[in-house]
């Protein structure tokens, strides 16, 4: 094997033996709980390039781990953010929860390190299902349907990946049939195992209109579970959109009709949590975005690479952060509306500040994170693509307005004036702390992260031209939403999404089901049984009722003679009376047997002599 | 109050310098650095137009969009299309 541990092991077994430690003592726990991100830490500073843990399957060999720089970039900041997302939930009492979220971690960082196709389907499945167990902690009626919505999308997303997977395997013979490398590209039938993976990706990737299960179910988890989600699934997402499809073109304009399509969801929305949810796919937009536009072998590809790698270690920080203050504000007040909340600055300033040192992150201010990361991204947009350069731009100022403006400005200042309110506890307010220092630490000395890219870095984020540049757009859409701030007050209303077309066909399948199917089977069912009935009575005593059918067939059709008619009806009376006064003839089992036997010679006669007779 | 004045005072200093430094920066310390990948990041002062157009535009256009098709009152799901059972119940225990 190796000098070092799967780091996905460290996180899968650790989290078996919380309730051990829970069981000694709740600080025991939460040492024991922050301890091991940090071994993961030490764990991948110690690891070298190279494919390692590779276990015999089948006739195929599964490579476990998969070390270069693209995986080693995500799984770094995945198990940073892991350490701060298990610092902010610390104050969670049910070890259920913590598993979860740690086995949500553990299959993330074996997607990054899977070095084969099956490998990753195993993985992207537990990642599905542990995430869902976050949705579902949060015990409300909303979060059981939504959890329930989120993980059918999830299985219809990892149908396609294995449906393409096994296509995959199916075409290539052998160990490269399972290669979890960059799949042919192009148009016609022989592509289908590509499409199909694809779409299991970027379904995972949440891009429009396969986006629908984030912005449902995310708002809906539990305060620190909704934290942890925000950083795994999508950016794992964009890791193996990366590896496989890297430099496909219909991604550019996928990745640029998803940023803009959050923003316009976010500015309609009145939940703060779903506000960000948007704001998450469209961040996500630029990801996508980059990998399209990341044609390898060219300049202008390579930053598009380096862009979306940068901007996802970026989002997966401020986000989080983002997510833990709005998690904080609903944790204190219980509400997570705008509609519902305002003036909350008095009671919570820090929360506050940390909450918008991630909107700075987030809307790409100078000295912040996302001004290293998504001017990437735009940069190479520039350089070809000027649409998408146009509508990118159009989604930092979009979030800017919405995640920098219009969330604050409604939460902490204007609106419901809230009574009651305090900062969050202590561990919340810590994991924020140190997240807001990382994305100002990356928005002031990008170069440690530059030099985690996998290729050389020819940009330069703080030349005058962009940093001016920057600050007069971001400056001159706050003048605009100060003048417009009426026509944003959020509105006690939902915005109707793509989710909406899956609820209607449910709930007209459960119509369907219920009144169309139900009749008719009634009516088949009806009519056969009646036959049945019929049956039944003519062999009550075949004789008579031979006769009566005679009797009522004669008294219908002579009912115009009338003479005639009167003789069947006397009849049919007569033979009526007799029917139901006289007993049931019944065979004993002898008979029956005999009958049986009987039919058997007959039927061996008839075989026999067929067989002999005229062959 | 007056702290309101100030801030707004810093914004309009904010509005004049960034555009005042783009004109100057476009027209003077162009050749330093590498030039616009195409024509529109030449134009001094697009940034302020783009900014403050793409926001008033996001805004009308989303809230547009929300009023004609997309938006609906809370409950439009506990009580849209409710067809089985479940969901009337649900609904008649709400109301």
């Amino acid at each position: 094997m190796s000098e070092w541990i799967h780091p996905g092991l460290i996180f899968i077994l650790g989290a078996l033996l919380i309730p051990l430690f829970e069981s000694i003592g709740r600080k025991i726990r939460n040492v024991y709980m922050i301890a091991l991100p940090v071994i993961a830490l030490i764990d991948l500073l110690f690891m070298s390039y190279g494919e390692y843990w590779r276990v015999p399957f089948l006739n195929y060999e599964l490579i476990f781990g998969r070390v270069d720089a693209l995986s080693m970039v995500f799984a770094y900041v995945f198990v940073i953010a892991s350490l701060c997302m298990t610092i902010y939930a610390l104050h969670v009492s049910e070890s259920g929860h913590h598993i979860a979220a740690f086995l949500y971690v553990g299959a993330t960082l074996g997607v990054v390190f899977a070095g084969d196709l099956i490998t990753l389907y195993i993985f992207w499945e537990v990642m599905a299902f542990s995430s869902l167990a976050l949705i579902w902690y949060r015990g409300t009626k909303r979060a059981h349907e939504a959890g329930f919505r989120y993980i059918l999308w999830h299985l219809f997303g990892g149908m396609f990946l294995l449906a393409g997977i096994i296509l995959h395997i199916m075409s290539f013979p052998g160990q490269e049939g399972i290669a979890f490398d960059a799949f042919a590209w192009g148009l016609g039938s022989s592509f289908i195992p590509s499409y199909l993976i694809l779409l299991g990706f970027i379904l995972n990737a949440a891009v429009p209109p396969l986006h629908a299960w984030l912005s449902d179910a995310y708002p809906e988890a539990t305060v620190a579970g909704a934290v942890f989600l925000t950083a795994f699934t999508t950016k794992s997402a964009i890791y193996v959109l990366l590896r496989g499809f890297s430099g496909v073109e219909i991604l550019i304009w996928l990745g640029a009709i998803m940023a803009i399509y959050g923003i316009i969801f976010a500015v309609l929305e009145n939940d703060i949590r779903r506000l960000l949810a948007y704001s998450l796919i469209s961040q996500g937009g630029y990801m996508v975005a980059g990998v399209g536009m990341g044609v390898l072998g060219t300049k202008v590809g390579e930053t598009a690479v380096n862009g979306a790698i940068a901007h996802a270690f970026c989002c997966v920080l401020y986000m989080a952060l983002l997510f833990m203050a709005a998690g904080a504000v609903l944790e204190v007040t219980g509400k997570s509306k705008l509609t519902e909340l305002g003036g909350l600055y008095r009671f919570m300033p820090r929360t506050f500040w940390l909450y918008m040192i991630g909107a700075f992150s987030i809307s790409g201010f100078p000295l912040f994170s996302g001004f290293v990361s998504k001017t990437m991204v735009v940069e190479a947009a520039a350089h070809g693509h000027e649409i998408v350069w146009l509508l990118l731009e159009c989604a930092a100022i979009g979030t800017f307005l919405v995640v920098g403006l219009k969330l604050p400005y409604f939460t902490f200042f204007s609106g419901v004036q809230c009574e009651e309110a305090r900062e969050p506890p202590k561990n919340m307010l810590f994991a924020m702390g140190i997240v807001a220092f990382l994305c100002v630490f990356i928005g002031i000395f990008p170069q440690f992260l530059y030099g985690m890219l996998p290729y050389a870095v020819h940009y330069e984020p703080y030349a005058p031209g962009h940093v001016i540049s920057t600050c007069e757009m971001l400056i001159f859409t706050f003048v605009a939403f100060w003048m417009l701030r009426d026509n944003l007050r959020p509105e006690q209303k939902i915005t109707l999404d793509t989710d909406w077309l899956f609820r209607l066909a449910g709930r007209k399948f459960i119509w369907f089901c219920e009144q169309p199917l139900i009749t008719f089977a009634e009516i088949i069912d009806g009519a056969l049984r009646k036959i049945a009935d019929f049956f039944a009575w003519l062999a009550n005593n075949p004789a008579v009722a031979s006769r009566m059918l005679v009797a009522l067939t004669g008294a219908i059709v002579f009912k115009p003679f009338h003479p005639l008619n009167e003789k069947y009806e006397r009849d049919l009376n007569e033979l009526k009376r007799v029917y139901s006064d006289e007993a049931v003839h019944r065979m004993g089992i002898g008979t029956g047997v005999l009958l049986v036997l009987i039919f058997f010679t007959l039927y061996l006669f008839i075989y026999l002599s067929y067989g002999v007779l005229w062959r | 109050m007056g702290k309101n004045v100030l801030l707004f005072r810093i914004l309009y200093a904010g509005l004049a310098l960034s555009v005042l430094a783009d004109v100057i920066f476009r027209f003077f310390a162009h050749s330093a650095q590498e030039h616009a990948a195409f024509l529109l990041q030449e134009i001094p002062g697009f940034s302020a137009f783009y900014g403050f157009i793409a926001c008033i535009l996001i805004i009308f256009v989303s809230k547009w969009l929300g009023q004609r098709f997309l938006q609906r009152d809370e409950d439009y799901y506990d009580y849209w299309g409710c067809v089985s059972g479940y969901a009337r119940a649900e609904g008649g225990e709400k109301a």
